[in-house]
């Protein structure tokens, strides 16, 4: 019917014990058959003197002595049966997560510019302690209800096949109508969790945006798109709760008839003479019981639909490509070259970020790529350490098509100092080292006191071994600014990646960035996205970026010279560097 | 709408807390209770309507002529009514609990984020928007299970038992008092499991490692890139993969604890009528009435197994509630935090004028004032501008306006009243604030300007975007204002967000502006267009612009110098580069910055 093994995204070791603890869950279920059976011995030899015949009360201790044997029986059964099940969806919510760890370590660094991915990320380590309780609780005991439940069928049928089949023929009717509903419960089960997480990306949203929610004055629920959101998920919630319940109580309904059926079908054999007393009192024994494990059936199977949108996630990601390449290949030059080069965010369909781009970018030497926003600095710098690959054309480092490598080994060639900094809940000292693992103690110190942190590290409480808090907040801008530029600093690569980010920053700080940065690329081949033009009219090269087209290149005399983009942008920037309110 | 005032409530904690959550939906609650306990005393139904028939059947047996099928049939159709009688009711409390549920979670959910919003801004640097979504999705959430589950279970879980023994005792009370034995010994068993402080203490162990290794792969998610960059992925993953196995093998051992236990227990009520058997044999052999004892007795038999389910349940629900408690718990240590107080009277404010009087102020758990005894005024009509090194206390002063602190000394006065006599509401209609950090909800453009003033037109917003310098850009938006922020393919610059944050402000159009000069990330073109855009923001307005680039606030009517939480100068731009103290200093500085060039030595550029 369905490859389950694919299905749940088991190891072989995790079916295979899956499978095990299947069995040892159906041996529990057999083994609670013994105090059945033992009672129905107990019925025939009551009803004895009823017909004349003589009850031997030592049979009835005997039955009793049986009776204890299989309470051990079933102990041990019910210990094999507990010890299978945890260890296995233990074992294998472990292998799921590290599966799922190592194959993020793999993912393309465009994979993590993109929120919403790397939230559903964050959702799928969520999703194993799902997978944990499925495994543990949901699928051995669906199996195992399922095979004992067919065992019995039969064992009865050999008894009264009349009596048996009034006894499940309400079972095809219940599971027809939770199969027959199954695509509703499905659709209503994926819409609750688009709701869901469209509401607590709203939350979010208001926590991020506490500064807006507080000077606006929008206050919980007048901030309506929370609201709305979290009006909806209560909506769709309820809907999904009437929807599924709705189903399952009418198909118990229409199994436990099978009670009544059994009652009133069995007097009938009974007082025509068909049945004997003890095969009905046995069927009365069994129809009060045996509904409660096609009732768990019946509410497993709904929660075994609904765990399948979080499996769909997993699916997702692990259904991402994966950028490989050649780990070992020197690059032996640093010169970069875009020839032809083509990209979209969107795929070959999407609109062109980069059309047609051919430029080099000289090795030894400051590269500026200056333009509009919105022009495709950035991706260039992107395409260039290959969080991206291009659609059309290629990009080469020291002529090797970066396509051909392998993404981290890539890297390795390779500092960034980017706007968005991220800090790590850890010590500042952590922070710095991230540059380089293997730096020592005196080397992050050098690196730090180069990129200018010494000054308001030594103000920290605890110097070096501050603990930075969620992200860093605690540092400033520019603070972050310049531990970013210490890691690369630390990392010492050939290639600097730069995004003038002297953003807001005060004079002092300012000053203090721009010695770091003199010291990080200093002899590196350089490619720095330019926002303030006078910073880089020292380049030895500028490329002037619009619309995804370099529009012009050359010194910034040369540019200066051509009355084009750039000069326009040049005299624009002058002009407002002497504004004042 | 309610909100909770943590001081004035005396701490409930645990189920007591739960059930006075789940009251704000009374109605609904007790009637899950009530229909919850009435399927639990018809659940029963059938077992006696199989007592009666078993009855008839064994007094008849075993010729039939005697047995009276028309009763027989008449205790079938009990029997059958008490199956779908116990269903429906169940199902029925089941709904009461869920709309219930919902509804208390959708109530809590927004108070709690009508609690978060008033608390102090430091709250929320401190405690991180992380730690309060999880509040919000995972731990507020929890509650659901306890109300629309868990409760009409404990309801159910105290009635089934009371109901089962009285059935017990009933019929014979030897039988009743043998199966009693049976009971009490599989609750002792599972309290042995369960009860005891160190399962307690366990369980706890277990949620914070838990926690732990769910932090630790946020956290790993969070950092990837980073660690990509670097080439430190072993590293990290290392890591992650030590906190993931650390979990198993601690969760794993602590789960097998109970193996013998939880086996015991299992076993144990599957076998209730081994404690049954011996007693029936011993009144049988001294039975007198053989078949009246051999009714009894085979409906004991019957009955017993279905002991097995209400003990179940009752685990279930002893289980459960040791999970539960602790999201509340963490929702309630929000809900104490105590939040900014707002006067009881309101004082009318006139003008625009701020003054800050002798305004001390230290961040919480920072030993250094923030601002130290800074006095100044910014009048209406007048730009004020407000300079100094980074930490010097210059964003400190833009956040104490809006109250996202209070003051520990002096007075902010707005129009003449003391802010904090002023009601939240009023103070911030009178003031909008453009900050650096643009924050832009995943909304339409043009619901993101309308945060600005909720009442605006359509017209209005369109107006204030094009005075703000942003009706090009957004014109050539695939929607154009009715692009959602963060869809595919829509991607604003700084420069463009900063634009929208005016035309926030503009759209406001409150008396006082409180400006944290933001043209930082923008490029070129952008911001000049800012200017432009701040140009028109600032008419007429009491100007509060706290200054990053000193060529900005040249042309200020005042500048007021900050160092190390003082105000140490005050002046008109000339006046300071006069007097050569701290501002000169900084002027000097910022010429040279300008200069600052990337290039290789030897490289002289001339612009």
């Amino acid at each position: 019917m369905f490859n389950l093994k694919e299905r749940l995204m088991l190891t072989d070791k995790g079916w295979k014990d899956l499978k095990k603890a299947i069995a040892a869950c159906t041996l529990t279920n057999l083994s609670l058959m013994i105090p059945f059976g033992v009672t129905i011995q107990v019925f025939a030899e009551l009803l004895k003197p009823l017909t004349g015949s003589e009850i031997s009360w030592n049979r009835m201790w005997m039955l009793f002595g049986l009776g204890l044997v299989g309470f051990v029986l079933v102990f041990l059964a019910s210990k094999n049966d507990y010890k299978k099940t945890y260890v296995v969806s233990y074992m294998e919510s472990e292998a799921t997560r590290i599966k799922v760890a190592e194959l993020i370590r793999k993912l393309p660094m465009s994979f993590f510019n993109n929120k919403n991915l790397s939230e559903l990320t964050t959702n799928i380590m969520g999703d194993c302690a799902t997978a944990e309780h499925v495994l543990s609780h949901l699928i051995p005991q669906l199996f195992a209800n399922g095979i004992s439940l067919t065992i019995v069928c039969v064992l009865l049928s050999l008894f009264d096949w009349r009596l048996a089949l009034t006894v499940f023929c309400t079972v095809p009717i219940a599971f027809l109508i939770i199969f027959l509903s199954r695509k509703l419960q499905r659709r209503m089960g994926e819409k609750h969790v688009a709701a869901k997480l469209d509401a607590s990306d709203q939350v979010q949203e208001y926590l991020e945006g506490i500064k807006v929610i507080k000077s606006s004055g929008l206050l919980g629920e007048k901030f309506s798109a929370l609201k709305d959101s979290l009006k909806l998920m209560m909506r769709r919630a309820m809907k999904m709760e009437v929807g599924t319940g709705i189903f399952v109580t009418g198909a118990q309904m229409i199994l436990q008839a099978g009670i009544g059926l059994t009652v009133f079908f069995g007097t009938y054999l009974l007082t025509g003479g068909e049945i004997e007393l003890v095969p009905l009192l046995m069927f009365f024994l069994i129809v009060v019981r045996i509904y409660g494990p096609i009732l768990t059936e019946l509410t497993l199977l709904p929660e075994l639909f609904y765990m399948r949108v979080s499996t769909e996630r997993m699916r997702t990601l692990f259904s991402t490509p994966i950028m490989e390449g050649d780990a070992e290949r020197p690059v032996k030059s640093y010169d970069i070259a875009f020839e032809n080069v083509s990209f979209s965010y969107g795929g070959e369909q999407g609109e062109e970020a980069i059309r047609d781009m051919s430029v080099t970018i000289p090795a030894n030497a400051i590269t500026a790529l200056v333009g509009p926003s919105g022009s495709g600095k950035s991706t260039v710098s992107r395409l260039i350490a290959r969080f991206w690959d291009v659609n059309k054309g290629r990009v080469t480092v020291g002529g090797v098509d970066v396509r051909t490598l392998d993404p981290e080994h890539l890297m390795s060639y390779m500092s960034f100092v980017f706007q968005d900094v991220v800090l790590f809940n850890d010590t500042v000292y952590n922070n710095i080292r991230i540059g380089n693992m293997n730096a020592s103690e005196e080397q992050v110190r050098a690196a730090a006191r180069a990129a200018c942190c010494d000054e308001f590290v030594e103000r920290l409480p605890q110097g070096y071994q501050t603990m930075l808090g969620e992200n860093g907040s605690t540092l400033s801008g520019g603070e972050r600014q310049r531990i970013s530029i210490a890691r690369a600093l630390l990392k010492n690569a050939p290639i600097v990646l730069l995004d003038e980010a002297t953003a807001s920053l005060d004079p002092e700080n300012e000053v203090l960035i721009q010695q770091a940065i003199s010291t990080l690329i200093e002899g590196k081949t350089v490619v720095v996205i330019a926002h303030r033009l006078r910073t880089v009219a020292g380049a030895d090269k500028i490329i002037v970026i619009d619309k995804g087209r370099a529009v012009e290149q050359g010194t910034h005399e040369e540019l200066m010279q051509r009355h084009g983009l750039y000069e326009r942008l040049f005299s624009i920037q002058q002009e407002s560097l002497g504004w004042s309110v | 709408m309610k909100t909770q005032e943590g001081s004035e409530r005396q701490p409930k904690t645990g189920s007591a807390r739960l059930l006075e959550l789940a009251a704000t939906k009374k109605p609904l609650i007790i009637g899950a209770g009530f229909l919850s306990a009435l399927a639990s005393v018809v659940s029963f139904v059938p077992f006696v309507a199989i007592y009666y028939i078993v009855r008839e059947i064994v007094g008849a047996y075993p010729g039939f002529d005697l047995l009276d099928s028309e009763k027989v049939i008449r205790l079938g159709w009990l029997a059958f009514g008490g199956v779908i009688g116990n269903i429906l009711l169940y199902f029925a409390a089941l709904m009461c609990s869920h709309l219930a549920a919902f509804g208390t979670l959708y109530q809590l959910k927004l108070n709690f984020a009508y609690h978060i919003a008033r608390l102090p801004l430091g709250f929320h640097l401190g405690y991180g928007s992380g730690k309060l979504r999880k509040v919000m999705d995972e731990n507020i959430e929890k509650i659901e299970g306890f109300i629309a589950h868990q409760f009409p279970d404990i309801v159910a879980s105290f009635v089934a038992p009371v109901v089962m023994l009285v059935i017990l005792f009933a019929f014979d009370w030897r039988f009743g008092l043998a199966a009693l034995a049976g009971i009490a010994v599989s609750l002792f068993v599972e309290f042995r499991a369960y009860g005891n402080d160190s399962a307690k203490k366990m369980m706890d162990n277990y949620q914070a490692s838990l926690e732990e290794m769910n932090n630790a792969s946020v956290e790993y998610i969070r950092g990837i890139s980073v660690v990509k960059a670097f080439r430190q992925t072993v590293f990290s993953f290392r890591s992650l993969h030590d906190t993931i196995k650390k979990y198993t093998s601690f969760v794993l051992p602590y789960t097998l604890s109970w193996e013998n236990y939880m086996s015991l227990f299992m076993t144990l009520i599957n076998h209730i009528y081994l404690f049954i058997l011996p007693v029936g044999i011993l009144i049988g052999m001294r039975a007198t009435d053989y078949a009246s004892f051999a009714q009894t007795f085979i409906f004991y038999l019957i009955f017993v197994p279905s002991i097995s389910s209400v003990l179940m349940k009752i685990m279930y629900v002893s289980s459960g509630m040791m999970q539960i408690s602790g999201g509340v718990e963490r929702m309630d240590s929000v809900l104490n935090e105590k939040v900014l107080p707002e006067p009881q009277k309101e004082r009318r404010s006139l003008g625009s004028d701020i003054v800050f009087e002798d305004v001390s102020f230290s961040y919480e758990g920072s030993g250094a004032p923030a601002l130290n005894h800074v006095s100044f005024a910014a009048k209406q009509g007048q730009v004020t501008a407000i300079v100094g090194p980074s930490g010097s206390g210059k964003s400190t002063i833009a956040h104490l306006i809006p109250r996202f602190y209070d003051v520990s000394g002096g007075r902010i006065f707005v129009g003449g009243t003391d802010i904090r006599d002023m009601e939240l509401a009023t103070l911030m209609d009178k003031v909008s604030f453009v900050f650096q950090d643009v924050f832009l909800f995943k909304q339409s453009i043009m619901e993101n300007i309308r945060i600005g003033n909720q009442g605006a037109s359509d017209e209005e917003i369109i107006a204030a975007a094009k005075a703000a310098q942003c009706h090009e850009f957004i014109k050539r938006l695939p929607q154009g204002y009715h692009t959602v922020i963060g869809t595919r393919g829509v991607h604003l610059s700084g420069g463009e967000r900063q634009r929208i944050a005016i035309a926030r402000a503009i759209v406001k159009n409150a008396p006082i502006l409180v400006l944290d000069e933001a043209t930082a990330f923008a490029d070129p073109e952008n911001e000049h267009l800012i200017q432009k855009a701040f140009e028109k923001l600032i008419q007429n307005k009491t100007v509060i612009i706290i200054a990053h680039r000193l060529s900005t606030v040249r042309g200020a009517d005042k500048i007021i110098v900050m160092k190390e939480g003082a105000a140490v100068e005050q002046g008109t731009h000339d006046e300071l580069v006069r007097a050569g103290g701290k501002y000169s200093e900084m002027w000097k500085m910022y010429t040279s910055s300008l200069h600052w060039k990337m290039s290789r030595a030897g490289r002289e550029v001339h612009v």
